[in-house]
């Protein structure tokens, strides 16, 4: 009998929430107590628990991640076993048993019945208790029993298939209690034995004391956000394949056109554009002239996105926003500013709408203010690039080495971390390039 | 150790026993001077004369109803029924009045009765001599029933059923009654709802009860040859039921076949299978399954008789196919 | 008459009217829904009961059947037991687990009464068998009616006993029919001690609704029992002026009226009084001082088993088998 997962009333006032992630994945075994996913409302992040036992189905386009959605919105379904989703025939009947026979040859033993795309195999009760704790996936497994069945040699072989893992009971056991993935764990740190500190490290990305805090440290519970950062970052870590680029370029003309800028603001009491403003109008430029870095994977394509929609990572009490202005290329200089202005001051205050939050294509993570030069910022899924914004500081530079002539320049990083997945490096070089030109030649962009 | 028959382990038991309390006695067709159709009571009518050893008429009936007045009325009388088909005369004196007196009585009155004989299909008995019945007696509050599966078993459990206060269905299976086992010199009981491990593997739980276990073990040496090893529990009492040792055994192996000679409907292994399933599910990584004997009247015809019975082969291909599941 | 002190006579008395004052009692508590399943009551039938019961002791055996009430207070289970034991209450003589049909009181020798018709036979053989055996002097003693003369209890017990020399009394009380098949329909010989004696054993009739003729014949049986002798049956004829059951017709559909009201004038208790009073043995205010107390105590008995408590519903599985 599929059950329905609906958006849950999660106070008397609560009328609609936001689904911030699944914390189950389609497919995935559920028992009462798990947590199948995270919604914000009311500002603040809960976990949904599951009541039901079975397999956790969430229907075929319907991730409706980050979307605000009424209460009782279909979200997903339990499942059990063989069952299909509500209106979808169910599974194929296995293959009618053979009479048993009084022969003295022995049986063989593996009678696969491939399970039809979209329908769960069968398994036994054992088998499915060792899938859980071994956290092996069952539901792609083909199972030798008779009727086609999933046995728990079959959980077990598939355990042992994944690359190898070497774990203490100790830390397995604290794998489960902690969520931790054993075997992406383990393709951290090929050869090495997972212990309990390695387990306990990797559900606690900060460093955890592993001897008794000192005098003076605190420990707290990890807030949801952090979690949900941690949770992000750490995808992004195991996902991409990461290299960063870093470039000093010469932003003293785009110093002057920003005081330019801000002569003409104090006047008329607009909000004054700020580098970042200035940066996203000039890198949604050279992102016109090279789409690469404006790309995303999605399922088996790569998607280039035509408009750029502009991510400010933006550092808050509660942690780290990253509010997107839509359209950059679209927009004045002012209007983005404007945007970003308001966007800024919502995330801060907690007001920020879910859509303000998602749907960008590329970002921009300024540390200039705390006299950041470089650093390598990690890139915000499924986006393939982030632009690491440096402090601007004058500096003696030469600026005819034949003429040996120096001058007093103002000086700033730009630190470009991309995805090499979806781009090779000489052409995020030619990007970073490009970006440079406009920082340093701000006027060239009217010329597009 | 000295090895004895089953029947002699038996006896022992009951001589001990008789040597010890006096208000022991025996009733039965030809276990006085006779000693017993199946050598029960052979040497102890010399020791302890007619109203201790008493031979009945043929009054099944007659002599269980006596016998609960008198375990009533402090004496310990064991009905030695030679059959246990004969006793179903005498099945409305069982079920109302020998298994429910203590519990009328609130508990004030006991119910020292141990009932004794031969069960099962062995020797062209014909269908009134081979029944085995003891689902029935499981079925009912009040009995224990104990169906031993060798010499050693059959002597420290009837020690225990001579030393109680409840009646006990105490039920030998004829086919068992010339197998020798070591049986120690020095006093021991077995107590009930025990069931012993008689192998030990990992590969699947067989079950299996009284003469069944012979037959599971062939078949076990043969898997063990293929490196396969089977665990065989033997529940030795079916009333109370050890399931927590078979729940054990489940647990380690996955896998659980129940081997008895007698009906499958509503049988011993439908018991342990529901009680299996209830309490553990999870273990299970194949659908438990049964192997009985035939459920039909005991023909006599001995290639008729054979086929009503487990055979070895058939025990084989019972575990094979449990493992394929 | 039998030679008896006036004392003994008046015993017969008191404990003919307690039995009848209960059953009566228990009659009017069925009707107010106290009693919850069958009532079966022993009216009419009392001489048997007290005549036999006189001669044991707590260590003699009674073993009785499903019309039983009249056994049990005779054997000396008080009244406010089998009372509550109806009741349901915790304080029955059963603590509720047996109801009219299921008496049991150990302490004072009473093993049983029994829903089924015929095991009390095979059960007091086999006390006979243990007195026998542990060579106790006691007797144990079955209370059974024509119904069970004819079932096989009756006839395996008998020729056990006979053949064994068992100590044990068969007491049937004849009340001429098995609930509604008349005695003479179910047999063709209906002499009952004739039927004992073919089985070897000594056999007498009685007139069950004269007290001092079961008196003297029971004191013969449990004499000849304790000496070692063997069994004896005493075939009791009598009648019971209720109902087979409360709630059931009186007469039925196989009783006459006539019928009814002649072995109502020979009461047992009514009779035995008059005879008593005329032959001087007692007196008038020797009854009226038993009546009183009697009904003293039925009515005590009455308000205890009412006012006790239900059993436990968790205790429902206890006592099964003996540790429990």
């Amino acid at each position: 009998m599929a059950v329905e997962i609906l958006m849950p009333r999660l106070g008397w006032t609560m009328e609609e929430g936001m689904l911030v992630d699944w914390i189950k994945h389609d497919g995935d075994p559920v028992q009462p107590g798990d947590v199948m996913f995270t919604i914000e409302s009311d500002k603040a992040l809960n976990e949904v628990e599951c009541f039901e036992t079975g397999i956790f189905r969430i229907p075929p386009g319907s991730d409706v991640r980050g979307k605000m959605l009424p209460v009782g919105t279909l979200l997903a379904y339990i499942l059990q076993p063989g069952e299909a989703f509500p209106g979808e025939s169910a599974a194929a009947p296995v293959q009618a048993a053979p009479a048993p026979t009084v022969s003295a040859a022995p049986t063989v033993a593996a009678v696969p019945v491939a399970a039809s795309a979209g329908h769960m195999p069968t398994i036994s009760p054992r088998a499915r208790r060792v899938a859980v704790e071994l956290g092996v996936d069952w539901t792609a497994l083909q199972g030798s029993g008779r009727t086609g069945r999933i046995v728990e040699r079959d959980v077990r072989a598939a355990a042992a298939a994944a690359p190898a893992v070497q774990i203490s009971p100790v830390a397995r056991r604290a794998a489960g209690e902690l969520g931790v993935d054993v075997v992406a764990l383990a393709a951290q740190m090929p050869g090495q034995r997972i212990t309990r500190e390695h387990v306990e490290r990797a559900a606690h990305p900060a460093p955890t004391p592993v001897s008794a805090p000192a005098a003076g440290d605190t420990r707290t519970p990890i807030p949801r956000l952090r979690q949900v950062i941690a949770e992000r970052m750490a995808a992004s870590a195991h996902t991409v394949a990461p290299v960063t680029l870093t470039t000093e370029v010469d932003a003293t003309e785009l110093v002057k056109l920003r005081q330019g800028l801000k002569a003409v603001g104090l006047k008329d009491g607009r909000p004054v554009p700020g580098y970042n403003d200035l940066l996203a109008k000039l890198v949604a430029e050279a992102l016109r002239e090279h789409p690469q870095l404006n790309a995303r994977f999605e399922g088996d394509s790569i998607v280039t996105s035509a408009a750029v929609h502009m991510g400010f990572a933006v550092d808050t009490e509660r942690g780290l926003f990253v509010p997107v202005v839509s359209e950059v290329s679209s927009k004045s200089v002012r209007q983005i500013a404007a945007e970003s202005a308001a966007l800024i001051e919502q995330v801060r205050n907690g007001t920020v709408r879910p859509d303000d939050l998602g749907g960008g294509t590329f970002t921009i993570t300024n540390l200039g203010m705390y006299e950041i030069d470089a650093f390598t910022p990690i890139i915000a899924l499924p986006q393939c690039a982030i632009l690491g914004v440096g402090r601007i500081v004058a500096k003696q530079v030469v600026v005819d080495a034949e003429a040996e002539r120096v001058a007093i320049r103002q000086m700033m990083f730009l630190s470009l971390t991309f995805d090499h997945r979806l781009v090779d490096g000489a052409p995020a070089a030619r990007f970073l390039q490009r970006v440079k030109q406009f920082v340093e030649q701000p006027y060239l962009w009217l010329m597009n | 150790m000295r090895e004895l028959t089953y029947t002699a382990a038996a006896r022992e038991a009951l001589a001990e026993e008789m040597a010890r309390d006096p208000s022991i006695f025996v009733v039965g067709e030809g276990i006085g001077q006779r000693g017993g159709n199946f050598n029960t009571t052979t040497g102890l009518y010399d020791l302890y004369g007619p109203m201790r050893l008493r031979d009945t008429p043929i009054v099944e009936r007659g002599f269980i109803g006596m016998c609960t007045g008198a375990a009533m009325t402090g004496t310990r009388p064991v009905v030695d029924f030679m059959f246990v088909d004969f006793i179903l005369d005498g099945m409305g004196e069982l079920i109302n009045q020998v298994a429910k007196i203590q519990y009328m009585s609130s508990g004030r009155l006991k119910m020292p009765m141990v009932l004794r004989g031969s069960i099962g299909i062995s020797g062209a008995s014909a269908t009134h001599h081979s029944g085995s019945y003891y689902p029935l007696f499981v079925n009912i509050p009040g009995f224990r029933v104990v169906v031993p599966s060798n010499a050693y078993d059959a002597k420290g459990l009837l020690k225990t059923a001579l030393r109680g206060d409840d009646p006990v269905m105490f039920l030998e299976h004829k086919a068992l009654f010339n197998q020798k086992a070591s049986v120690p010199e020095e006093e021991y009981f077995i107590p009930f709802g025990k069931a012993a491990i008689v192998r030990e593997g990992t590969a699947a739980t067989v079950v299996a009860l009284a003469s069944m276990i012979r037959k599971v073990n062939e078949a076990a040496d043969t898997l063990a040859k293929e490196g396969v090893n089977i665990e065989i529990i033997d529940p030795r009492t079916v009333a109370p039921l050890d399931i927590e040792t078979i729940l054990q055994s489940v647990h380690k192996t996955g896998r659980l076949l129940i081997v008895d000679e007698n009906f499958g409907p509503c049988g011993i292994g439908a018991e342990i299978a529901a009680q299996v399933t209830a309490r553990g599910f999870d273990d299970l990584d194949a659908p438990i399954q049964r192997l009985n004997g035939v459920h039909t009247p005991t023909p006599y015809s001995p290639p008729l008789e054979a086929a009503v019975v487990p055979n070895s082969a058939q025990v084989l291909q019972a575990i094979r196919d449990l493992l394929a599941e | 008459m039998a030679d008896l002190s006036k004392e003994q006579y008046l015993a017969l008395y008191r404990q003919m009217f307690e039995i009848r004052r209960t059953e009566e009692q228990l009659a009017k508590a069925h009707q107010a829904g106290l009693v919850h399943g069958a009532c079966h009551t022993y009216v009419g039938e009392e001489a048997v009961a007290t005549g036999v019961c006189a001669h044991l002791t707590a260590k003699d055996s009674v073993f009785s059947t499903h019309r039983g009430h009249g056994h049990a207070l005779a054997k000396g289970v008080p009244p406010r037991e089998v009372m509550a034991e109806l009741f349901g209450r915790v304080t029955g003589c059963s603590r509720g687990r047996g109801g009219s049909m299921h008496l049991f009181s150990p302490e004072v020798g009473m093993m049983g009464t029994s829903g089924i018709v015929g095991p009390c036979i095979l059960q007091a053989t086999g006390a006979g068998y243990s007195a026998k055996l542990m060579n106790t002097g006691a007797v144990g003693v079955a209370f059974f009616g024509d119904g069970a003369s004819n079932n096989g209890a009756f006839h395996e017990g008998l020729n056990l006993a006979t053949i064994w020399d068992l100590p044990v009394i068969f007491v049937c009380e004849n009340n001429m029919y098995a609930t509604e098949i008349a005695f003479s329909y179910a047999t063709r010989n209906t002499n009952m001690a004739e039927r004992a004696r073919s089985y070897g054993m000594s056999a007498v009739a009685v007139d069950g609704n004269d007290v001092l003729a079961v008196y003297q014949a029971a004191d013969e049986a449990v004499r000849r029992a304790r000496a070692g002798n063997g069994p004896t049956l005493i075939e009791g004829k009598t009648y019971r002026t209720r109902a087979h059951s409360e709630g059931m017709p009186s007469l039925g559909t196989y009783r006459t009226q006539e019928e009814l009201d002649a072995w109502k004038a020979r009461d047992p208790i009514s009779t035995y009084k008059a005879k008593l009073l005329q032959s001087g043995a007692a007196a008038e205010s020797d009854f009226e001082q038993i009546e009183t107390a009697v009904q003293r105590l039925v009515d005590e008995s009455f308000e205890f088993a009412k006012n006790s408590p239900y059993p436990d519903p968790s205790t429902v599985s206890n006592h099964i088998f003996s540790a429990s």
